[in-house]
């Protein structure tokens, strides 16, 4: 049996179309944990990277942050968050190390771009917002973050393109997403799923790139924007 | 039927990424060319491949290991194409594997697996009396509950019982496909987990999984009293180990080689097995150090 041929059994199976191990259901596994790792991740570090910004402190931190980011590995971050959760009393197969492990990925370029966003933006134009009498709050709100916008996408961005590839590790300690069809694939010398769930994984990426940059341009403020 | 994608791309595959040091097939191996021994990936496998390596080491050989190599289906194309030498095997799952007959009796079931393997350019050396079958396990409630002591008790009541083990056992004839074909059981899920590791064994005590796939040897079944479930209806055939091992590398390095290989074989019981296994997975034990106290104890090593 040929490669192509092993898809197409794949997908012509019944299985991969409904039921808990359907395509459907792992994609919707797999977009709801991405999307939640990196809102919660948002959450947790925006605040304190808005605050560094707008004082103009914090860009080596940024940078250092970043780093660490990118040499923390995320299956080593999983497989210690799985073995805490099932110690705490967690079932197998639920999400929460994945989540752990995917905050963790997602964190470092959304705190870096918006730091490093917001101190980009032009120290004289803030000096004339202050010197037009705005407040510090209004500073922040109507010159400082719309300007940054742009770049804090673009950290967003790279962290939800990083996340959704790594969550197909999920599948290596039992919960699902694409990456089940991954694992399982190669455990079962499945061609057909195996090369299914890799594409498949790849054009959820592609996606979010995509959507991500189309909204890092809708979101440049028209005066910034560089001629075409 | 799916069939299997080709061998030679998960050996290429795995080839690059794990035996990165080893030099391609069929390069003739000479006496002097250092042994690899490789591992599946769970304990056992390492544990007996440690007392391999460390006994050939002992007098005089040279070895490589490639340990936790992954499960038989990376394993094989890399044997038979002499990526890697050596590895402790199971006989009746090997014969599965190469589909000739396998059944409860060992001498056979050897026979049958050695000669179907031979062609492949690989040996089966004499066999262990060790052997590690697939335990179909349920916790003690469970049994409790539902008065179950062998595997044909399920039949009333799997198809409400989720079943958990490694990600390939839906097309393993001595997994869920045999416990379809022989048993007639119909579990109501099946969840993908490991080669009865820790993550089956915690699905198993946390309640997510009902039935999970152990080793007979795996020293938690008896520590967490759970109850191994009797394989009345003799789905698993014999499962000996046995040191599976490159005719190129046995006629290499000759009889002295199968002689100390042999000794370890002849040494080696279940019980010491079970015993081993436990010490690595309960007690976090170094699998290299466990194989070696059990050289020393049998002799093989000077205390």
């Amino acid at each position: 049996m040929t490669t192509w041929e092993s898809v197409q059994e794949f997908l012509s199976e019944p299985t991969t179309w409904s039921g808990p191990d359907s395509i459907w259901a792992r994609l919707g596994e797999h977009i709801w944990v991405s999307v939640a790792a990196v809102i919660i991740a948002g959450v947790l570090v925006m605040p304190l990277a808005v605050w560094l910004g707008h004082i103009r402190r914090g860009s080596g931190i940024a940078t250092a942050v970043v780093n660490i980011g990118r040499a923390v590995p995320s299956f080593g971050i999983l497989a210690i968050a799985f073995l805490v959760f099932v110690q705490m009393g967690a079932g197998v197969g639920e999400p929460w190390a994945v989540l752990v492990a995917l905050i963790a990925l997602a964190a470092p370029p959304m705190f870096t771009n918006t730091v490093a966003g917001i101190q980009a933006v032009e120290a004289t134009t803030v000096e004339s917002a202050r010197g037009m009498g705005l407040t510090e709050r209004e500073v922040l709100t109507d010159v400082e973050l719309p300007l940054s916008t742009p770049l804090m996408v673009e950290g967003l961005r790279i962290a939800f393109v990083q996340v959704i590839a790594t969550a197909t590790l999920g599948a290596l300690v039992a919960w699902g997403g694409l990456g089940r069809f991954i694992v399982d694939g190669f455990a079962r010398q499945d061609m057909g799923m195996l090369i299914v769930g890799a594409v498949l994984v790849g054009l959820l990426a592609i996606a979010a790139e995509l959507g991500l940059s189309a909204l890092q341009r809708a979101t440049t403020p028209s005066g910034t924007r560089p001629a075409r | 039927m799916r069939k299997p994608f080709r061998a030679s791309a998960v050996g290429a595959i795995l080839g690059l990424a794990v035996v990165a040091t080893a030099c391609g097939s069929g390069d003739g191996a000479t006496e002097g060319d250092p042994i690899r021994i490789a591992s599946f990936n769970f304990n056992e496998s390492v544990i007996v491949a440690e007392i391999y390596a460390q006994g050939l080491e002992a007098n005089g050989y040279t070895v490589e290991r490639q340990l936790n190599l992954g499960a038989r289906e990376v394993v094989k194309p890399a044997l038979e194409s002499g990526e890697i030498d050596l590895i402790p095997e199971y006989t009746g799952t090997v014969a599965g594997f190469l589909g000739v007959e396998a059944s409860a009796d060992s001498e056979a079931t050897w026979e049958a697996a050695s000669a179907a393997w031979e062609e492949m350019g690989i040996t089966l050396l004499a066999y262990s009396p060790a052997q590690d079958k697939n335990a179909y396990v349920v916790t003690g409630e469970t049994a409790e509950e539902f008065s179950l002591t062998t595997v044909s008790d399920l039949q009333p009541v799997a198809s409400d019982m989720v079943f958990g083990g490694p990600p390939e056992c839906p097309e393993r004839p001595l997994c869920l496909q045999g416990l379809q074909d022989v048993y007639g059981l119909e579990f109501s899920e099946f969840v993908p987990l490991d080669v009865g590791g820790p993550i089956t064994v915690a699905a198993l005590e946390g309640g997510e999984i009902d039935v999970g796939l152990l080793f007979t040897t795996s020293g938690v079944i008896a520590d967490n009293d759970w109850v191994s479930l009797e394989d009345d209806m003799g789905l698993n055939p014999a499962e000996n180990i046995v040191p599976a091992i490159r005719t190129e590398v046995v006629d290499a390095y000759g009889d002295e080689l199968v002689t100390l290989l042999d000794s370890y074989s002849e040494a080696l019981t279940t019980e010491d097995l079970t015993a081993m296994n436990a010490r690595a997975d309960l007690d976090q034990e170094d699998p290299a150090l466990v194989a070696e106290e059990w050289l020393t104890e049998n002799g093989f090593l000077e205390a």
